[in-house]
């Protein structure tokens, strides 16, 4: 058996740019990702319970390595208690319409004496009435969104589950995209593993030791943090900053881009321009 | 936002709207009362394929006869043990079984409790209580719940087959979740919506499929875990009125097929208006 070719050998030129940009916007999306995904579903969480009148609003997303549901985020006067609560997946309303996909409204559910009183005094906060909602999508099922107590109603209607399922779906929409982002730099690494294997990518991407991809990560991504990319990295890290500023000083800042924008066309224009007269000469 | 933005597989079913049902019937207004007085179900088997029944809850009448919980084994395969206990871990179930022996007080209820705890394996553990209880001779199943899972269209394909050919009738919840779900939209499955009239006795037929029947699922008071009591909202227990109906047909005519039964279910539904 000849022994496995060296991995940098099988990378060539174009290979090797294309993985350093997949580096480069990866590095960029994780820069700028921290804390994206908690701010847009605090934003959901925020417009349902400014929508329905409810007292609480809170989103509970699954997590696979403790195999059990968190509530991430909550909004409403009386729904901070429940931040960082974690259920079994099938366990209670929010269990159920995980697992199950059915989304489903109660009220009255004080009348029953077992049903979920242990997780929801835990909270600090018994409702009267709930609306949950899967957080669904063709990949499956990543958690719940729950609505409770309308100040205007002791109930939820159909069609506020509907329109529950609507603001889900958003907050679906969003956890994916900003999970692909955050898995950027491990399916690089998943990538290259395969690429480095002995038998292409076809083999599983254990079949490469941690040394040789760690070398075709050092290859590929060796001059994202060099002198060229520096100041890009600056706009980045500042571009991040941003998410602390409030209204007036990001308007300041749209204004200043603005400036500078329109500086750098009016620049290249009055570039276009000359090179145009020249080719004429 | 439009309407048209909303997941609404309950919109034919609601206030107004029911008027775009009406209809002229190929068999006319078939007799309610030549089908459904004194009939209460006897003979029949319900499966409930749920979050578990409560056996002792009074509003089951202790006509839970069998209680199953599938689970996976250390193989990572489905396995069928029976639930002694009779337990239901969240009250779905329970409210499910609750309505189906209001209305056909006579139907054996049979418990498949399908809560797998692990998110992955879920629509295995579904398929597999629906297999068992295919199986094991349910005249009705009731399924509240469904399967979003691309990799598991073949397999409730097949089991819905199945079920229609082995004349097991599946009455199941429709997903009011946009896109495809499994076996709710499947032609043979009798897939159910909820209406807001606040009756049992009511219900319509949708010549506009998937979702063939709207039924009572609006404030419905229902059993729940614990031996409570809940006010419930949701397709989810509009099924089961479907189921409780069916078990009644099944009870008054043994031999009725599946599509004899939904034939019947159609021709004996409320006109809107």
């Amino acid at each position: 058996m000849s022994p496995a070719r060296r991995p940098a050998d099988r990378l060539d030129a174009d290979a090797l740019e294309l993985l350093r940009s997949i580096a480069r916007r990866g590095s960029i999306a994780r820069r700028l990702e921290d804390g994206a995904e908690r701010a847009v579903l605090r934003s959901i969480v925020e417009a349902t319970v400014a929508l329905f009148d409810a007292e609480a609003s809170s989103i509970a997303l699954f997590d696979p390595g403790r195999n059990q549901l968190v509530f991430e985020v909550a909004a409403g006067e009386q729904g901070q208690g429940v931040i960082g609560l974690a259920i079994a997946p099938d366990q209670g309303i929010a269990g159920y319409v995980f697992t199950t996909g059915q989304p489903l409204a109660l009220s009255e559910v004080e009348r029953d004496a077992r049903f979920g009183r242990g997780a929801a005094e835990a909270t600090g906060y018994v409702p009267r009435s709930l609306v949950a909602v899967p957080l669904i999508d063709d990949s499956g099922s990543l958690g719940v969104l729950e609505v409770l107590d309308k100040r205007s109603s002791a109930a939820f209607s159909l069609r506020d589950i509907e329109l529950a399922s609507v603001f889900a779906r958003q907050a679906t929409v969003a956890i994916r995209a900003s999970r692909v982002e955050r898995d950027m730099a491990s399916l690089l690494q998943g990538t290259l593993a395969a690429l480095a294997s002995p038998g292409g990518t076809t083999d599983p991407p254990s079949a490469a030791t941690p040394a040789t991809v760690a070398r075709i990560v050092e290859l590929a991504t060796r001059d994202l943090d060099g002198d060229d990319e520096g100041r890009l990295w600056a706009i980045v890290d500042r571009v991040a900053r941003l998410r602390q500023a409030d209204p007036g000083e990001l308007d300041l800042l749209a204004e200043i881009l603005e400036v500078v924008a329109r500086r750098a066309e009016r620049r290249a224009s009055q570039r276009r321009r000359s090179g145009r007269a020249r080719g004429v000469e | 936002m439009s309407d048209s933005d909303l997941p609404a597989w309950s919109e034919p079913f609601v206030g107004d709207r029911r008027s775009s049902l009406l209809r002229s019937r190929p068999l006319g207004d078939l007799d309610r009362a030549a089908v459904f007085d004194g009939a209460d179900g006897a003979g029949v088997t319900v499966a409930i394929i749920d979050s578990g029944v409560e056996r002792d809850h009074p509003a089951v009448g202790g006509k839970l006869v069998r209680s199953v919980v599938i689970e996976f084994d250390e193989d990572d395969e489905p396995t069928v043990r029976p639930d002694s206990e009779a337990i239901d871990v969240v009250g779905h179930g329970t409210a499910c079984a609750g309505i189906i022996h209001g209305l056909a007080p006579a139907a054996d209820l049979v418990s498949v409790r399908v809560l797998g705890p692990d998110n992955k394996g879920k629509g295995q553990i579904f398929a597999a209580g629906l297999e068992w209880a295919i199986a094991e001779g349910a005249t009705v199943a009731n399924l509240s719940l469904s399967s979003r899972s691309e990799a598991m269209f073949p397999v409730f394909h097949d089991l819905a087959d199945r079920a229609y050919f082995t004349n097991c009738l599946l009455v199941s919840a429709a997903n009011n979740v946009q896109g495809a779900s499994y076996p709710s939209l499947f032609a043979s499955v009798v897939s159910v919506a909820a209406h807001d009239v606040a009756d049992p006795w009511t219900w319509f037929y949708n010549p506009a499929p998937p979702v063939e029947f709207g039924a009572y699922g609006v404030d419905v008071e229902v059993a729940w875990k614990g031996g409570g009591h809940a006010v419930a909202t949701g397709n989810s227990f509009a099924a089961p009125h479907i189921a409780g109906l069916a078990a009644l047909i099944r009870g008054r005519y043994p031999e009725a097929t599946p599509f004899e039964v939904k034939t019947i279910l159609a021709a004996t539904a409320n006109q809107p208006g």
